[in-house]
């Protein structure tokens, strides 16, 4: 017989060891996923939502366009549509503006106030801003609108998250 | 935000919603999904203006004068406590006979049968309500401006 036979005590333990090690591993890893996943997630995917609206159509009338993303409140998933209002400005730049007031947050429309043509008019206190988004000293908001950054892919606009500028 | 911003906030939308169980248990839920989606559009356009109350609900069967008499206390509620202008909405036309006892206005439109559309013209369609909804309030906030 040779030395290094195995013991019977040595097999129990070593078997014993390496299948309670499985365990212990099958029960750990999932832990371990859904504690990092959330992080690995977020870094994954763009935080870019494509819209319809193809860039090339884009002209210099603010135009509203949708889009939708899915949210997820608790348990609970949901579509959410949200716009943005589009046009190009002098230097042919496309520009993609916020369309909630930064007064409290109602939705300002393009050109609906016929005292104040080619404003983006807020039907709540009155609140208006110039085309650029900059907010019209003595009317309620105190900030001009926020601008999406955006991204051209295949010819199709896609927004990011509305961004806040300096105040006027 | 509302109370710090209470001043701004001149106006309150309650949605009525009926609840059946008998013959016409599923006009009243489609009522109820009608109404409620508009109230969410609803909210999001006009967030700094309005307040959205969590529906009334109330039994189709109950005691209409019991009905009117409940939401005249919550009317007298709402006005006492500043608000200027309150907004009753609703697809249930039994509303439509008390309306002259009611200090608020009531809303009436008719409920839409949305389960068997696609989801694209159902949006296209609440979308429009909405729209002539928002025209609705405007024009009554400049009324009283
Ligand atoms: S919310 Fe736009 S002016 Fe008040």
């Amino acid at each position: 017989m040779s030395k290094n036979r195995v013991s019977r005590r040595q097999f129990l333990n070593y078997t014993l060891t390496g299948v309670g090690g499985f365990m212990a591993a099958g029960m750990l890893m999932p832990m371990v996923r859904f504690a990092v996943d959330p992080v690995l997630q977020h870094k994954g995917e763009s935080d870019f939502i494509p819209t319809k609206q193809k860039i090339s159509e884009i002209t210099e009338v603010p135009t509203r366009v949708d889009y939708t993303f899915e949210q997820v409140d608790a348990w609970y998933t949901s579509e959410v549509t949200g716009s943005a209002w589009v046009y190009r400005d002098e230097n042919g730049e496309v520009v993609a503006l916020s369309p909630v007031c930064k007064h409290l947050g109602c939705v300002v429309d393009w050109n609906s106030d016929e005292s104040n043509p080619e404003h983006f008019y807020c039907p709540c206190h009155g609140g208006l801003y110039t085309k650029d988004g900059t907010n019209v000293p003595g009317t309620p908001p105190i900030a001009p609108l926020d601008v999406f950054p955006i991204q051209d892919v295949d010819g199709y606009l896609h927004l990011g998250k509305a961004e806040p500028r300096k105040g006027a | 935000m509302f109370i710090k911003e209470k001043q701004y906030i001149d106006t309150v939308v309650l949605p009525l919603y009926p609840v059946s169980f008998g013959d016409d248990i599923k006009q009243a839920v489609g009522i109820t999904e009608f109404i409620s989606l508009l109230s969410v559009q609803l909210e999001r356009q006009f967030k700094g203006r309005l307040l959205m109350l969590p529906g009334f609900s109330y039994l189709k069967n109950a005691n209409e004068d019991k009905l009117v008499s409940d939401i005249k206390h919550w009317e007298t509620e709402l006005m006492s406590q500043g608000f200027s202008h309150v907004f009753y909405v609703t697809s249930d036309s039994n509303w439509k006979i008390h309306e002259g006892n009611l200090e608020g206005d009531l809303i009436w439109l008719p409920s839409l049968p949305l389960e068997h559309m696609e989801e694209k013209y159902k949006n296209q369609i609440l979308e429009d309500q909405v729209k002539q909804l928002l025209n609705l309030f405007v024009r009554k906030w400049q009324n009283n401006e």
